[in-house]
């Protein structure tokens, strides 16, 4: 059985900080991925990584304002504090690590401008800022010699006398299922995007960690926060960045009109994402729009400037729908990208759980409130993640050597096995598509109490039909037929949470826009809805929002 | 439309032997192969094992041999390949090893980037970032846009004869370091990449630049580490010996001597190499194939001498 | 039909034969060939990696020279056709550089206006004789023989240089003459990969692995000659085929090489040994029976 002081499960921008810092203060550290590092899906990140560089005139109180703007006023502002504050550092040492940021005339790191922002403090890579990040960090990873378990599946967490103790992963490659002790665990699994469909996400965003720290009984928060992305791919959901606004792209409906001056006449095409992803899902239901879709114009920007600096949107563009981004404007509608809520921790990563902390998209600090700020995400993913293991550094030491029950292993192997001879009966694969719809139906950019309800329903009928999944692979070596479904296991969990959490709040709120009760309503929803298994039934709470210096003021861009 | 997709399967569990299965699927007429693949996974064959998972040509995941020749398929769509709905043949990438159908081992392409030390190397601590130029940062972007999918270790036609080659993939990504203007040993990088195994063994057959979903051309940035290292005084190889000979052929008769290249590239003291190359030569002059003593030289010649004289000075061009 | 034509150092060196069987075959084709006396060798991307700008310069003279002559050229040898379309490639695509190196040439009086095309023999017959007509200079049928084709990587790769898009069926070219000989086309791996004659002089071991690897290969699957369209190819696959196999336990040098024109010559009832076909190193008196038994 192996054993680790640190075992960090996800192996993407938050998880392989928190892993190099758990190296750099000394632990015996190990990460376990179910993809390769590199294919982590902090890779598609594209648009930069936002810092108030203070040594040269920016301020980071100014970030932090920008950030609590941006999550109309849900997110704890001294979480908020904290990022911002630590965002400079973060930024400098990621360059010292080797990241090739865009630089100014003075060989000094550039900036672009990005949404929720007055001003440009993104620093960025082309148009691959998150890919040249993550790149940058499995470097690290091979400089440190950090030990991964590399395309391992997790499929449980252990906890022993209420601390985490371990998990329970099988290899892919070879089926061989093993225990796995730690002294502390750090949830860095990512986001959830493959409950909606379609979704900027890759096919491994299926809310692992999530469902994990909710067996085991921790609490998600600000689960009904799911941000649409303006600008995405019809169809296939793949993203184009905000990186295409920042750098001056318009957005322009069936008129040829840049319609974002009625609803944000201040910040334009660079208002919060709800507020743009609102604008355009207005303009295509009164007709403005073309086959659902609204444009995104970036001619004027020359075939030069965008291939220097957007690059991955023009190889996209090009290869997705044969469209050269210097020569004619681009369909686009919101789609869904992103998760803000997710497993509730303090501002160290910490969750009620001692010994098990989270960070990156599947924690919920909470930083991003109720709409996140582009590039504020990989600034998340460096922050948090770093914190997480210093944090625990403290609480490793505090804890004796232990063993764990070998009946943890044989209960779970039992489990999955007599999942794998489960009689004939569906594919994963079409429960995962209805409840793909379901929730993309129920808990879209609109939503109101007949949308919210059909997405329960909708979900407890595909809870009801998870019994009848079977699995054709009976096979050891790369199952996919099983990790799909372990996968939909713990999507409907995360499902089941944001409908709960979208259930609960009675207001309008960032990304959470009920129709039928538009206003947002500081009086009695300044507050985090909190969703919590008790090992039957999900309940839900609050929690009131930390305010400190920036008093919640009406919302406009 | 019918998507008709040729796939080569391999199940250890079961046997030693691939075979290739026939799948049929209906889907959009601008599919890629990768949706085709899933839609099968998802609908069909549940034991078929394949990688894939952004979908969108950014995490590297779907490498695969595509009518003989690695492509993305995520990025691939079916009708560029299959115009009029001929069957598409799907394979696992060449030169690895496979651990179930189109799933490879990539553990020797993972070794081979550690082999490189692929992490900048500095000791200087400057007090906030490096200062550094953007056009040596936007240089990089071109082979940080390197995505690790392995299409161009799967052709690449030196590793296929020798699996100890360094490789394309890694290859390219020494480069990024040894062009970094942060890095600090430069001179020891090219010194071992000019080694056995190194920039050396490739044989420049522009497979991997033909192959590549992102434009990294990781043969253009191996020849160009061989400029390097000669540049950095690593001047011991026969490579390094083949280049001046014949850059000096063109300098003195505006076409190639190959007996000289020949000689020269083996190199004057190497004996046992010069015998080698002598009974090649006696077989040849035997056939009437040996080159002239002197070369067939172009008609006003000077003219091009002295070009070749003017332009050596100035070095080559930069990409 | 004329071109201007460029026939590479080896044609003039160590693959002698080459040169005659191509002048053969242009012949019997009604093709007239003005050589291009002034031009400088390629650098065969070896003067490349040394210099890339000097390689162009020389090139773009080369393409200069045959459109003050109002003609295309037509190359014989892979390394040369891809070398000179991978320069014209770069100019064709940046001004800039177009202009840069036209300034030199102006030295000489000479100028490049980037229209010039460059064929390789191969794609003559496809493209400018055309199948139909060339099988009808064929005199004898070559069905029972089986011919693998070896292309030379820079005849396919990188293929936007070399039109490919636009000609899609350059790709399977020396397939498609191959077959219109009434003779099959080998099928097997090695056709489009690397002969390994660029790494000969560097890593001999490497480059006879490949020599080995393909002339093996071939040969198990029933090929009873391979066809190159590249001397740099043939020097390779014929000249160190004995050490090769030797060496990779691949049996005896027993698979002859043929320069192209040599097949086409062949077809069309030419004489093997004028062609030179007798000049290989790897023994061809087998083969030249078995076609002479196909000539009664």
């Amino acid at each position: 059985m192996s054993k680790h002081d640190l075992l960090i499960i996800g192996a993407g921008l938050a998880g392989l900080r928190a892993a190099v810092e758990g190296v750099r203060q000394g632990l015996n550290v190990a990460v376990i991925t179910k993809v390769h590092p590199v294919r982590s899906h902090s890779n598609a990140a594209q648009g930069g990584i936002n810092a108030a560089l203070t040594d040269r005139g920016d301020d980071w109180r100014d970030h932090a304002l920008a950030t609590i703007k941006g999550s109309d006023y849900l997110a704890d502002q001294d979480a908020v504090e904290v990022m911002c504050r630590e965002a400079g550092e973060a930024i400098i040492e990621l360059e010292n690590m080797g990241v090739i940021f865009s630089r100014d005339d003075e060989g000094k790191l550039g900036t672009r401008a990005f949404g929720g922002q007055k001003k440009a403090r993104t620093y960025f890579v082309g148009a691959i800022t998150g890919s040249a990040l993550l790149h940058v960090l499995y470097e690290q990873s091979v400089k440190y010699n950090l030990h991964i378990y590399e395309e391992w599946f997790v499929t449980k967490l252990i906890k022993e006398d209420g601390r985490i103790a371990g998990a329970v992963a099988f290899d892919i490659k070879t089926g061989q299922m093993e225990l796995i002790s730690a002294k502390a665990v750090v949830l860095a699994t990512g986001g959830a995007g493959r409950v909606f469909e379609p979704s900027t996400n890759a096919l491994i965003c299926t809310g692992d960690g999530l469902s994990l720290a909710m067996q085991v009984g921790v609490p998600l928060m600000d689960t009904e926060m799911i941000q649409y992305h303006p600008t995405t791919l019809s169809g296939n959901g793949i993203l184009l960045s905000e990186a295409a606004r920042g750098d001056g792209a318009y957005l322009i409906n069936s008129e040829g009109e840049r319609f974002m001056e009625r609803y944000a006449p201040e910040y334009m095409e660079l208002a919060s994402r709800d507020v743009v992803s609102r604008a355009e899902q207005t303009e295509i239901d009164e007709g403005r729009g073309v086959d659902g879709c609204v444009f995104l114009d970036l001619r004027h920007l020359g075939k030069k400037f965008i291939e220097d600096r957007l690059g991955y949107l023009q190889e996209v563009a090009l290869e997705f729908r044969g469209i050269d981004l210097s020569e004619k404007p681009i369909p686009i509608k919101p789609g869904m990208h992103y998760i803000m809520g997710g497993i509730k921790t303090d501002l160290n990563g910490a969750t009620n759980v001692p010994g098990l902390y989270a960070a990156g998209e599947c924690a919920n600090v909470s930083v991003h409130g109720a709409n996140r700020l582009g590039a504020n995400s990989l600034l998340d993913t460096i922050v948090f993640g770093r914190r997480s293991a210093i944090e625990s550094v403290e609480y490793i030491k505090s804890i004796k050597n232990f063993e764990l029950d070998p009946k943890e292993l044989s209960k779970e192997k039992s489990r999955i096995q007599s999942i794998i001879d489960r009689p004939k009966g569906m594919r994963s694969a079409e429960l995962r598509d209805k409840m793909g719809s379901t929730m993309t139906k129920g808990i879209g950019v609109w939503r109101d109490t007949d949308s919210i309800n059909f997405a329960i329903e909708g979900m407890k009928d595909v809870r009801a039909q998870l019994p009848n999944v079977y699995i054709e692979n009976k096979g050891k070596i790369f199952n996919t037929d099983l990790t799909s479904y372990l996968e939909l296991e713990f999507m409907v969990d995360v499902a089941d949470s944001i409908c709960q959490g979208a259930n609960a709040r009675f207001e309008s709120r960032g990304a959470h826009f009920r129709t039928d009760i538009t206003k947002r309503n500081d009086k009695d929803w300044l507050k985090h809805t909190i969703v919590e298994y008790n090992g039957e039934e999900l309940n839900t709470t609050s929690e009131k929002v930390t305010i400190t210096d920036w008093e919640p003021t009406e919302r406009v861009y | 439309m019918e998507a008709l997709i040729k796939v080569k399967r391999f199940n250890p569990e079961e046997s030693e032997d691939t075979y290739f299965q026939d799948y049929s699927i209906d889907v959009a007429e601008d599919s890629t192969i990768l949706d085709s693949l899933i839609k099968i996974r998802e609908q069909q064959d549940g034991t078929l094992s394949l990688r894939c998972s952004c979908r969108a040509s950014i995490c590297g995941s779907c490498s695969m041999r595509v009518n003989g020749s690695a492509k993305l398929v995520c990025k691939t769509r079916i009708k560029e390949v299959s115009p009029d709905g001929e069957p598409i043949t799907v394979e696992p990438m060449g030169n690895f090893p496979v651990i179930k159908d189109l799933v490879t081992e990539m553990d020797s392409f993972w070794s081979k980037m550690k082999s490189v030390d692929p992490y900048v190397k500095t000791s200087f601590e400057p007090e906030a970032e490096h200062i550094a130029s953007n056009e040596s940062m936007t240089h990089l972007l071109g082979v940080m846009n390197c995505i690790m999918c392995g299409a161009c270790v799967s052709e690449c036609t030196a590793l296929e004869v020798d699996p100890t080659f360094t490789g394309p993939a890694a290859l390219a990504k020494a480069y990024r370091f040894v062009v970094d203007p942060r890095d600090e040993e430069t001179n020891s990088r090219l010194g071992n990449l000019n080694e056995n195994t190194g920039v050396w063994d490739c044989t420049r057959c522009l497979a991997c630049v033909e192959v590549c979903p992102k434009d990294v051309a990781p043969m253009e940035r191996i020849v160009k580490m061989r400029d390097l290292a000669i540049e950095e005084g690593y001047t011991n190889t026969s490579g390094y010996r083949h280049t001046e000979s014949f850059n000096d052929s063109i300098k003195k008769h505006g076409r190639l001597d190959e007996t000289r290249l020949a000689l020269e590239s083996t190199g004057l003291l190497n004996i046992s190499g010069l015998i080698d190359l002598a009974k090649i030569g006696i077989k040849s002059l035997l056939k009437g194939k040996l080159p002239p003593i002197l070369p067939h030289r172009p008609k006003d010649m000077k003219k091009v001498t002295s070009i070749a004289e003017r332009l050596d000075n100035q070095g080559s061009e930069e990409d | 039909m004329k071109y201007a034509f460029y026939p590479g150092c080896v044609a003039r060196g160590a693959a002698p034969e080459l040169y005659k069987s191509t002048m053969m075959v242009v012949d019997k084709l009604g093709i007239e060939l003005e050589e291009i006396e002034k031009a400088a060798c390629t650098g065969a991307g070896v003067l490349q990696e040394k210099n890339q700008k000097l390689g162009d310069v020389l090139n773009i003279r080369t393409l200069a020279l045959a459109e003050e002559m109002g003609l295309s050229i037509m190359t014989i040898c892979s390394t040369c056709q891809g070398v000179i379309s991978q320069a014209n490639h770069r100019v064709v695509n940046d001004k800039e550089y177009l202009d840069e190196i036209n300034e030199e040439l102006a030295k000489e009086g000479l100028h490049y206006s980037g229209k010039t095309e460059v064929k390789h023999l191969l794609w003559i017959l496809l493209e400018d004789i055309g199948i139909d007509t060339l099988q009808k200079m064929f005199n004898i049928d070559l069905s029972g023989f089986n011919f693998a084709p070896f292309y030379g990587c820079y005849l396919i790769r990188p293929s936007d240089a070399l039109g490919m898009s636009a000609n899609p069926k350059r790709k399977h070219s020396l397939d498609i003459v191959i077959e219109s000989t009434g003779a099959q086309s080998t099928d097997y791996a090695g056709k489009t990969r690397c002969c390994g004659f660029p790494i000969l002089l560097i890593n001999q071991k490497n480059s006879l692995k490949m020599v080995a690897k393909h002339t093996g290969d071939a040969k198990d699957n029933g090929a009873d000659a391979m066809v190159t369209p590249c001397p740099l190819c043939h020097l390779n696959l014929d000249g160190y085929q004995a050490k090769a196999r030797k060496q990779n336990k691949r049996g005896k040098a027993d698979l002859p090489i043929l320069h192209l024109p040599q097949l086409v010559g062949m077809a069309m009832g030419l004489d093997p040994k004028e062609l030179g076909v007798n000049k290989h190193l790897v023994s061809t008196a087998n083969f030249i029976k078995s076609i002479k038994s196909k000539v009664a």
